[in-house]
């Protein structure tokens, strides 16, 4: 049998019965998708970032027993040296062995010394020699230079320098230009910025670049945290693990890089489940919400669904014009929330003790949020469907 | 052959351990082309007899046969199918769709038949012109009076031509002009058109302007008054 729709005007122009509750029911229904988009775009966008942030032919050595932080890992001053004399399966460029000793620590940054009247930004800073750059290509100099050891110079990643108030094309421009160039308060101590890089999509992008040398007198250090290696072809991770393993005397412990971005990774997960559990309950309490309104709007009309009915529309019929009706609301609402992400949620800074990363909203970002539409619809279709056609036709008839 | 057929009817509401009779062995015979008012005290059981005539309701037991189909064996997707092309059904506060102009309430059953845009709006103009209402198609239920919104739920049963209209107190809820318009309608369609009718009514001077009432008690038809003519 061929089961015969009611007209879509229908199911369109209830939705014009009370503009309060059409309203309730967009408006759940967007706040519903917007959370979960938010949701899944900070997932993503925190992911991304750590993602891009390891290289697959990068090893990092930490201090052994420090594996899930870098901050927190210490090697002495010396073991860089000794790694590359006798590690072999080091690559090497005009015969410099990539091999970076770095020191990441937490450090404000302040620009208040560029006349700015922005907050303190905490941030992450990396000490560096020139191989970091050779270690790390996703890192690409936009203007200036790399900052020289003893001159109280330091380099700022793009996101790092929007986080410390600054513009940073303006930055580049003038910094292109050779004008004088802004300082910025690192721990205190006012240093020039004489170069911006950037590395879309990484965590370094988050970060200040300072000389090696310059970050341990800042912090009273004689220890650097990692040594990032690239890898000469042939050569695995596996040799470098066993190296350290043999090493007893050097304290290290070696980890792939994407494995210790993930680790990272995996160390802000509480923060991931936070965020996503917050945008849940507050996406709940949207959820029923909207879910009261629909059901309210279906079950005021149990009478004229009850006469369909008689006039012979099949339940089929009935209910998919409620799901009609529910689906143009909630998509709406879903749809204006996609449009509002991808305009004010995309791109968005998120600063944490790693570093930066941009809220993402991208095609998966979307689908969320449409799905999140999708399911309010159904959702609040179902129940008063099941209401409203469970009772019997003459009981529907009677009801006001 | 009579065009209703009801034999030993029967219709219990189980409400808790208690078991209500609301109607009990009812039997029933109407002509093609008759008129019937249904009356009786309140709770006698006429809303109850219409809607298993109308296939709404299911009996508990008996027969009902209208035009030789047995409905009561009808499964739900069949029995559907047989209302909208059977029954017409004028309910007392009239039903129609808030948002849908009178021309599409009475469009509203003709979309379950394979019928083109055409046809179903001659089909429509003409159910209209009926009722006389034809200069109102475009206004919507809000905009009319009531006797003028029970004329277009007339006009919405009668469209399909239903073997069968069924009336549960149709002008229960109008003033007495309106109502006497109602039952005019009423009163032509059935002497004009042979329409067969099935109306309830608590008021015994609308139940003169049917061909024949039948009075329920208990659930129970208890008299039965078949008139030559009805009255004008
Ligand atoms: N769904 C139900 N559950 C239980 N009892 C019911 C149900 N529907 C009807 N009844 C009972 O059946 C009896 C007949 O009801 P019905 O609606 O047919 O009466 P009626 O003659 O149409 O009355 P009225 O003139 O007030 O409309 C009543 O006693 C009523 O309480
Ligand atoms: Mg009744």
């Amino acid at each position: 049998m061929i089961v015969r729709f009611l007209p879509f005007t229908y199911a369109a122009r209830n939705l014009g019965r009370s503009k309060a509750r059409l309203a309730m029911s967009v408006g759940g229904a967007m706040l519903v998708a917007l959370l979960a988009m938010g949701g899944t775009a900070f997932v993503l966008g925190m992911d991304g970032a750590l993602r891009a942030s390891g290289i697959d032919r990068n090893v990092v050595l930490l201090g052994a027993g420090s594996e899930e932080s870098a901050e927190r890992s210490e090697i002495a001053a010396a073991t860089p040296g000794i790694v590359v004399a006798s590690l072999r399966g080091i690559a090497a460029i005009d015969g410099i062995p990539l091999a970076s000793p770095e020191v990441n620590v937490a450090l404000t940054v302040d620009a208040r010394g560029a006349g700015r009247d922005e907050p303190d930004a905490g941030g992450l800073v990396r000490g560096i020699t020139p191989t970091a750059f050779l270690v790390h290509p996703q890192v690409r100099i936009r203007a200036g230079r790399t900052p020289t050891a003893g001159s109280d110079e330091v380099m700022l990643g793009r996101s790092a320098a929007r986080a410390a108030g600054f513009d940073d094309a303006a930055l580049a421009r003038m910094l292109d230009a050779g004008t004088e160039p802004p300082q910025v308060r690192i721990d205190g101590r006012a240093c020039r910025i004489v170069g911006l890089f950037d590395a879309p999509g990484t965590v370094m992008d988050g970060e200040a670049w300072m000389p090696l040398t310059d970050v341990l007198v800042l912090t009273r250090r004689e220890t650097v945290s990692a040594v990032v290696l690239t890898l000469a072809p042939g050569a695995t991770v596996g040799q470098v693990d066993a190296f350290a393993q043999r090493r007893i005397d050097l304290e290290l412990s070696a980890i792939h890089e994407p494995e210790y971005y993930a680790v990272q990774g995996a160390f802000f997960r509480p923060v991931q489940v936070m965020v996503a559990a917050s945008a849940g309950l507050v996406a709940l309490g949207a959820l029923l919400g909207g879910l009261n309104t629909m059901y309210g709007a279906f079950a005021s009309r149990v009478r004229e669904l009850a006469m369909l009915q008689v006039l012979g529309y099949g339940r089929i019929a009935v209910v998919a014009s409620m799901a009609q009706e529910a689906l143009i609301a909630t998509m709406a609402g879903a749809l204006a929330a996609a449009a509002l992400a991808a305009a004010f949620l995309d791109g968005i800074a998120i600063h944490f003790s790693m570093g930066t990363f941009a809220l993402v909203v991208d095609e998966r970002t979307v689908a969320v949020g449409l799905a999140a539409g999708l399911i309010t619809g159904i959702a609040g279709c179902m129940a008063p469907a099941v209401h409203c056609l469970r009772m019997p036709i003459p009981s529907a008839l009677k009801a006001d | 052959m009579a065009a209703i057929e009801c034999r030993a009817l029967r219709k219990d509401y189980r409400r808790g351990d208690e078991v209500i009779h609301t109607l009990m062995d009812v039997d029933l015979s109407i002509d093609a082309g008759g008129f019937v008012a249904l009356m009786g005290p309140s709770g006698s059981g006429k809303t109850t007899l219409l809607n298993l005539l109308a296939g709404i309701d299911r009996p508990t037991a008996g027969s009902i046969a209208v035009d030789g189909t047995e409905i009561t064996r009808l499964g739900r997707g069949a029995l559907a199918a047989w209302r909208s092309g059977t029954v017409g059904y004028v309910f007392q506060l009239y039903n129609l769709v808030p948002v849908l102009t009178a021309y599409e309430n009475v469009e509203l059953p003709l979309l379950l038949h394979p019928l083109t845009r055409a046809e179903r709006h001659r089909r429509v103009s003409e159910a209209l012109e009926l009722v006389g209402l034809a200069a109102r198609h475009s206004h919507l239920p809000r905009q009319l009076s009531g006797g003028q919104e029970q004329r277009v739920a007339i006009a919405r049963a009668i469209v399909t031509r239903p073997r069968l209209l069924l009336a549960d107190e149709p002008t229960g809820d109008l003033d007495r002009e309106s109502a006497a318009q109602v039952m005019d309608l009423l009163a032509r369609l059935n002497r004009e058109l042979g329409q067969t009718i099935v109306m309830v009514t608590h008021d015994p001077a609308t139940a003169l302007r049917a061909l024949r009432t039948v009075h329920l008690e208990k659930g129970s038809i208890v008299d039965a008054t078949v008139r030559a003519e009805a009255a004008p």
